[in-house]
């Protein structure tokens, strides 16, 4: 069965407006931020994760301040070797924004997987996973801590 | 032929996000209600995959705003406690 896609027109009101411009702004300043200053040189200025402070144990976030800092550097592996969950985030706004594109630029019609139950629940598998296996001090999980 | 009604979206990059940026566990409650979006869905349960699309983007929006919201405050507080002690030489 052919599965169309409702094409919406947003209008966009003065106060969201108003609340991306804000949410632009203040990503640009958090970013340059980061850009300059090195999370794990200056780490006085950055805030440490509350789950590590609470429990000794790495979060799922963890060293994503750091990799933040190196990706923008243009070091990217060793941004992600910070944190890999970045690089999940990429392919899946990338896969997004590609799908977007062709539905709305060509006629051809896309399942998105990531409409598919089995692919949010190996998302979500993966990043539990990720979370027990960065934890583990023993080779080869010592490359999963940030 | 049924007449289906348009599936909620799942806001999976938006849980993402919140899991990565705050280091509360509440990006993975996003992650598991965004799961129940397309499970819900592809069982026929309208009513609970729109739930579960309503909270998978409630609990990511709390997230992330949480953490910026104390993200900022320990920047207000030790960045300007940083700089003060730098500009004001240091040597002690």
């Amino acid at each position: 069965m052919p599965y169309l896609v409702q094409l919406q027109v947003v209008e966009i009101s003065k106060l969201k407006l108003g609340l991306i411009i804000s949410i632009v702004i203040a990503l640009s300043l958090m970013l340059s931020l980061y850009f300059f200053y090195d999370p794990s040189e200056v780490s006085r200025l950055f805030p440490k994760c509350p789950f590590y402070s609470l429990t000794n144990l790495y979060c799922p976030g963890c060293g994503s301040q750091r990799a933040v800092h190196q990706i923008l550097n243009g070091h990217i592996i060793t941004g992600l070797r910070h944190n890999y969950l970045i690089g999940l985030l990429a392919v899946v706004l990338g896969y997004q924004t590609l799908l977007y594109a062709t539905h709305e630029l060509t006629d051809r019609r896309i399942t998105n997987l990531l409409h598919q139950t089995k692919t949010t629940k190996a998302i979500l598998v993966m990043i539990l996973l990720f979370w027990v296996f960065r934890n583990i001090n023993v080779f080869p999980f010592t490359e999963l801590a940030p | 032929m049924e007449n289906k009604p348009k599936r909620p979206a799942n806001y999976l990059a938006l849980a993402i996000i919140s899991t990565i940026l705050c280091c509360l566990p509440a990006g993975i409650v996003s992650i598991v209600y965004s799961t129940q979006v397309n499970s819900a869905y592809d069982e026929g349960d309208y009513d609970k995959a729109n739930r579960a699309s309503k909270n998978a983007k409630t609990w990511g929006i709390v997230s992330i705003v949480i953490a910026a919201v104390g993200w900022l405050i320990y920047i207000l507080i030790f960045g300007v406690a940083l700089f003060g002690a730098a500009t004001s030489g240091g040597n002690f």
